[in-house]
Order: structure tokens, then sequence, then C-alpha cells
């Protein structure tokens, strides 16, 4: 699918139609920590990459991998890939790119979805190709079962396959088993049924960490 | 203004356009809590009340208190007002209600988004007539100065102005710390220049803590009439 025909890789910033600027802010600071900072890990998405700095675990788990987080809360695929072609990348080299975003696409299919993801993926191997890029697969949502859990499902189904030619990049599935026996997922693990309480994050972040610390490891001289 | 003139005043649920139901969802777990809970605290609003229960700082110093929290990321007044008038009210009794809500309510004017935060006071004050009101001002939000900032500011003004009126309500507005003498918001404060961090949340939490033990304090407590 070329990136004219879809709109979930095509890089486009987020309107400023609230009135106070903030996503354009988020991305210039983001930009300038970028030329001050030395990363070895970059975690680059959405809420879910965003809200993770604001709890213990990040400080706990993350921090002391030398991490940066260049996450907003909305983002879909194709204002990720804006981001990061317009200066996010260009003065840092991380080693690995944790990449977590495809559940806000809302009115795209897994299909185009999937081929926001793969775009941002080139685009970090275009200006980072040394770097490995971890992609995170997208977490089921709601109360019960519903076409978004479909969606997502299918989306992480394609991606895995798409990473799965290429060296530097792997699919990570970041679901404990947060669907229940009766379809439930729980409040205790998602407060508004989308976003991960700290406990949960705990426990998705866990692997997560494994996963880096071993990319890390492989990258190393 | 009636509420037939002003949007921010009518009740309204959120439409689940996104298609996995999670504004229903939340809303019917706070109804089925209201069954289960006896709170001595209501908190109820938007995402500013929500996350805060997040953080650490909701059960070291509000848990204790016995309170609840009835937060819904983006909801307006109008959303607010939905969920209190269709069964977040029923069977509690909370001494204290804190309102926090306003600053999601981008289709309406200042004067409109004040008088939805006033028609939802007034709907507390009338279904809670022995319980005591604080409603917390819209902080500033944004980077730098912006027209936002502005119409939370107006409408703090309208409700410093106008809630005292209603009954036992206290105002009070916290976002002057935020601003600095630059104009700016830092990120250490709110991470996304709305959205408060552990450390702010702890600032504001000092001072509303202060404040409800001492309403707590004045107002005694209801007993449901089944266990008498």
């Amino acid at each position: 699918m070329s990136e004219d025909s879809n709109p979930a890789a095509t890089p486009t910033p987020c309107q400023d139609i609230q009135g106070d600027g903030r996503w354009m802010s988020l991305h210039n600071r983001f930009v300038s920590d970028s030329k001050g900072k030395e990363p070895d890990v970059l975690f680059v998405g959405d809420s879910l990459v965003q809200l993770l700095h604001e709890f213990e675990v990040w400080r706990k788990l993350f921090s002391p991998l030398h991490a940066l987080n260049f996450g907003v809360g909305g983002d879909a695929t194709h204002h990720v890939l804006w981001r990061l072609v317009n200066g996010e990348l260009d003065h840092i080299s991380p080693k690995v790119v944790v990449l977590w975003v495809g559940t806000n696409n809302h009115g795209h299919t897994p299909e185009q979805i999937c081929g926001g993801i793969m775009a941002i993926i080139n685009v970090i191997h275009q200006k980072l190709p040394h770097a490995h890029t971890l992609v995170l697969g997208l977490l089921p949502r709601g109360k019960s079962p519903n076409p978004l859990r479909e969606r997502n499902a299918s989306v992480n189904a394609l991606v895995q396959a798409e990473a799965a030619s290429l060296s530097h990049v792997s699919f990570l599935d970041m679901d404990p088993g947060f669907i229940h026996s009766d379809g439930s997922i729980s409040h205790q693990d998602m407060y508004d049924y989308l976003h991960l309480t700290p406990q949960a994050y705990q426990r998705v972040c866990q692997p997560l960490h494994e996963c880096i610390k071993s990319l890390l490891d492989k990258h190393a001289p | 203004m009636s509420a037939e003139e002003n949007p921010a005043a009518e009740p309204a649920p959120v439409i689940d356009v996104q298609g996995d139901g999670r504004w229903m969802s939340q809303h019917n777990r706070f109804v089925q809590e209201c069954k289960d809970a006896e709170p001595d605290v209501l908190f109820v609003g938007d995402s500013m009340v929500q996350l805060m229960q997040q953080y650490e700082v909701w059960r070291e110093l509000f848990s204790p208190l016995h309170a609840l929290n009835f937060g819904i990321g983006g909801d307006t007044t109008s959303n607010v007002l939905w969920r209190l008038q269709n069964g977040e009210l029923e069977n509690i009794r909370p001494r204290v209600v804190v309102l926090w809500v306003g600053t999601n309510n981008h289709e309406h004017t200042a004067d409109q988004v004040a008088g939805g935060i006033l028609a939802i006071a007034q709907l507390l004050l009338s279904r809670l007539p022995k319980s005591k009101l604080i409603v917390l001002g819209l902080l500033p939000r944004g980077e730098f100065p912006n027209p936002l900032r502005e119409k939370n500011a107006a409408v703090n003004n309208l409700l410093r102005a106008s809630l005292p009126q209603l009954g036992p309500v206290q105002f009070i507005d916290m976002g002057g710390s935020f601003v600095h003498s630059d104009g700016t918001i830092s990120s250490r404060d709110m991470f996304d220049f709305l959205h408060l961090t552990a450390s702010a949340y702890r600032t504001i939490s000092t001072t509303l803590h202060e404040l409800l033990l001492q309403l707590l304090e004045e107002t005694p407590q209801e007993r449901r009439a089944s266990l008498v």
C-alpha cells in the first residue's frame, strides 16, 4: 500500500483545534530534548507511552537504561510519523527504539494501521540505521468484547508477520492476559478500559524491560 | 441563563463513536459502586479527577476519607450533569462533594461553562441537602499564554462571584502556583501542559485534604435508614 493512498502512513501534524498549542509544544520539547541528551533507548508513541513516564515503574525500570519518552496522548500512526520526520530523531542515536502506537487510528482498517506502523519503522531505520526497533502489540480495550479488540488483534497479526522478515525489528506482545474468562477487562488493569493502571504497567513492563535489556546487550560492541 | 439557553447546562451522555463503549462502561461501574459503597466524600468530574486516583496521593490522603472517584476523562459539564441525573447519586450520602469539570467544554463560552458548573452545583445541593460542596477552579493550560487560559480564568471569576450564593459551597482556585513569571507552565507540573504530574497533584492535594478534613468535622454523618 503506497503512502499516498494510506492516510495512516501519511505524516500529518495534529491540528490545534482546542487553542492552546499543546501538541506542538510537546513536539518542540522533544526536539530540544533530543539535542541535549544521549539516550540508549527511545520510547515513542501515544498515551500508553506518555503515561508510563508518570509512574514509579519508569524511574525503576527505564530511567536506568537511559531512556527518553516521546509519547503524546491521542497520537495515531500518522502523527508519530510526522514527529519523527520533523526533528525528533535528528540529534540522537538510541540503540533501541520502542514503538507503541495504533490504538488511536480510528476509521482506519487493520491493513492501513499496519502500513502506518511499517512506515514509522522505515523512517526510524533510515534515520537510525544502527538502531533496533521493538514494536509493541496493541492491547485489547473496552470492558467487553467489541470491534476495536478485533481490529487491534488484526493489526498485531499483520505487524508481527511483517516484522518477522526484518532483522532490525522485533515484535513484542504486551498482553499478559488482561481479558478474563468472561471476556471482560477489569478497571483494576485499565481504569477507563483503555489506559493502564500503575499495577498493570508493572505487569507489562517486566517482560518489556527484559526484552530491551537483551537487545541492548546484543547491540553492545 | 436557563438550561434551555445554555447547552453546557443540558445533560448529555457521551456518544460512543470509537466503538468500545468505554464511557458507558465507566458510568455503569459508578452506578454499581453507589449500590455497594458508603462514601463520605465524592469526587466527580473529568480526567483531572480521574487521573488523581492513579497516583499514590489518592491512596495516602483520600482513600482513608472513604472517597469515591467518579471522574471520566474528556467529560464536559453536560456529561457530568447527565451522569449525576442518571444514577451516580443513588443510594449515597457523601458529606462532601468535590466537583472539578469545565476545561473540556470546547464548544462553549466562559459564561456557558460557568452556567454548566452552577447547574451541577445546584443539582448536588438539592439532591444532597446536608452535604457541603467544594468546587475546584479550572487550571491554566498550555505551555504559553493562550485563549484557553483566559477562558478558564473567566470561568473561575464567574464562579467565584456566584457559587457562594448557592449554599454551603467553597470555591478553590489552585491555578496560580503553576504559571511561572515568564508565563510558561512546566512539564514537571503538567506533563502534557494539561494533565498534572504526581508532584503537582501532591501540591494541590495538601490544600484540598486540609479543607476536606475541616468540612468533614463540621458535617454530621447521615446514617442510612436501614442501619438504624
